[in-house]
């Protein structure tokens, strides 16, 4: 029935240039959800009647939360991209498929993508000028030549969209329906924007520092649809470690990643990784723009939920850094597992807060936690990588839990998570897998 | 090395029109795609200088569902967005719907004629709430 569903679908992909390549199933065998008992076989799939065979595949889940690992948009092809998963095609949001979780850095090409607005820059770099202006002694006007030549730094680090997983979310919420691929880990190259502000001489009175993308939206000035912009305390953490970078992976940023210049921010969520930057403005006033006094902020809770009931009143603040979690990429349950035959547990974990200290794994619903082993340490930003061999005893269904702990002392947990916009989602993942038996003796 | 390159091209002066540059750049505008891996042919000779322009990416966007309010649906949310941010959501119920319309036009200023909001609610309501999907 799965390929089915897609099957039809086919022709039309074939009319329309072949950018688009059909899933066949949405890949890979939902996982578990947490807090249910794990079925005798993977949930059923999407009734028939969500298909217009001969048409469009399944564009949407829920009203329950979506199951499968991604979400559940065509493959599409952009520039300077491999085949990634559509969310969105105007402005561009694409998802990274699951098998690129099993290595630290994730290739550029494979790299998720998400822009607020549609319109991308047209950059001339012999008239782009990188402007640091406000409240500061010196403004600066700097070519992308003089930018080029300032001291460099590098750092590895997890950029994740702050509704990574959104679709988890119950009752479901709206916003882009990502599932757990809205992440990534890059070397990103560029100046200390600390050491930018520096150069120019902050103001004593000054509080935080904006960014501007110069990437642009139709509606009109004075609104989040006309323009991009995200602040950052001056006072805090937040730009210890932040860079201006204009390489990633070793190579210039491709458009769709923010040519010319992009805010890397290690340890924050993607929404303060301004793309495609004009301007700096060093503020003496909290920003009151839109894309922080009214988006991006979470309940003032102590882990950022709320209830539907309590979702208007509740006090926000705007989100900030990343929680611990998770991602297993394989075994992704597509296949059946032999048992008696060892299968090679790998993923990736990270967090904002502290770097990765331990990831664990279950096969027995947390009755017994084991310790996997961690791969080469990038960095407290960077993406850990983990494995550990599971040799399944028998045959049967099994479900696979993992649970990793940061520095700070936190660690995943099965707890409820539910806010608003669909922020900051690390509950453990799961997936169940089926282990076939060896057969007996012949 | 590739640092340098960018270097280099920065000092470069911007080229005059070059005729495998047409003054109608195709990266504009979103186009149609025609081929096989997704890139128009045209970006795969790129022109040297300075200017990167922004690049065509290939639109995907599911029709909606036939009925009554679709056309000003088509019109008002397409403004700014692919109505493929409609067809991606979950179920919504008809309070969620009617929220998110005067969110995109109280919060990012949608130009939507007060009369119009109705009908566009009632649509979405219909053919992407709970009842129908």
């Amino acid at each position: 029935m799965e390929r089915r569903r897609f099957v039809g679908i086919l022709g039309l992909g074939g009319l329309a240039g072949a950018v688009l390549m059909r899933r066949s199933a949405a890949s890979d065998t939902p996982p578990a959800t947490p807090s249910d008992t794990p079925p005798a076989a993977p949930p059923a799939a999407p009734p028939e009647s969500a298909t217009v065979l001969g048409g469009e595949p399944p564009a949407f889940t829920g009203p329950g939360p979506n199951l499968w690992w991604s979400s559940v948009g065509p493959y599409v092809a952009h520039p300077q991209k491999l085949p990634l998963i559509q969310l969105t095609d105007r402005p561009v949001q694409l998802e990274t498929p699951r098998a690129y979780f099993a290595q630290a850095i994730t290739p550029t090409a494979a790299f998720f993508v998400r822009w607020h607005l549609p319109n991308l820059p047209d950059v001339d770099l012999a008239s782009y000028r990188l402007r640091v202006q406000g409240a500061v002694e010196h403004p600066l006007t700097l070519s992308m030549a003089e930018v080029l030549a300032l001291p460099a730094m590098e750092v590895t680090a997890v950029n994740q969209c702050s509704g990574n997983s959104r679709s988890r979310f119950q009752p479901r919420v709206a916003g882009g329906q990502w599932g757990n691929g809205a992440c990534g880990c890059a070397t990103w190259r560029g100046v200390s924007l600390r050491a930018l502000l520096e150069r120019a001489g902050v103001r004593p009175t000054a509080v935080q520092v904006q960014l501007h993308g110069m990437d642009t939206g139709n509606g009109p000035e004075g609104k989040g649809s006309h323009a991009y912009a995200k602040s950052l305390d001056l006072a805090g953490d937040a730009l210890d470690h932040a860079v201006l970078a204009y390489a990633m992976n070793g190579e210039p940023l491709p458009a769709l990643h923010g040519f010319p210049l992009r805010l890397v921010v290690p340890g924050y969520f993607s929404t303060y990784w301004v793309k495609a930057v004009g301007a700096i403005d060093v503020l003496e006033q909290p920003d009151d723009g839109f894309w922080m006094k009214t988006a991006y902020r979470l309940p003032d809770t102590p882990n950022g939920g709320t209830t539907p009931a309590e979702a208007a009143t509740v006090a926000t603040k705007p989100i900030g850094t990343m929680p611990v979690r998770s991602l297993l990429a394989n075994p992704d349950g597509q296949t059946k597992l032999l048992a008696g035959c060892p299968v090679t547990l790998r993923g990736v974990a990270f967090s904002g807060r502290g770097a990765i200290t331990r990831v664990q794994w279950s096969v027995d619903e947390g009755a017994t936690w084991n310790t996997a082993a961690l791969g080469a340490d990038l960095g407290p930003f960077a993406f850990r990588t983990f494995e550990a061999s599971w040799t399944p005893p028998h045959g049967g269904t099994f479900v696979i839990a993992i649970r990793a702990h940061d520095a700070s002392g936190a660690e995943q947990t099965d707890d409820p998570l539910w806010n608003g916009g669909g922020y900051g989602w690390n509950r453990i993942e799961r997936q169940t897998v089926v282990v076939a038996d060896a057969g007996g003796a012949a | 090395m590739i640092l340098a390159l960018l270097i280099a091209c920065a000092q470069t002066p911007t080229p005059a029109a070059s005729p495998a540059a047409p003054a109608a750049a195709p990266a504009a505008t979103p186009v149609a795609i025609a081929d096989p891996v997704g890139v128009p042919q045209v970006l795969a000779a790129p022109v040297a200088g300075t200017a990167f322009p922004a690049p065509a990416t290939p639109l995907h966007t599911p029709p909606l569902a036939e009925g009554d309010g679709k056309d000003k649906v088509a019109a008002y949310c397409s403004v700014c967005h692919a109505t493929t941010y409609i067809t991606m959501q979950p179920p919504l119920p008809p309070e969620k719907w009617k929220a998110e319309v005067e969110k995109m036009v109280n919060a990012y200023g949608a130009q939507v004629p007060e009369a119009e909001r109705a009908p566009i609610i009632a649509y979405l309501s219909a053919h992407y709430g709970p009842d129908r999907r």
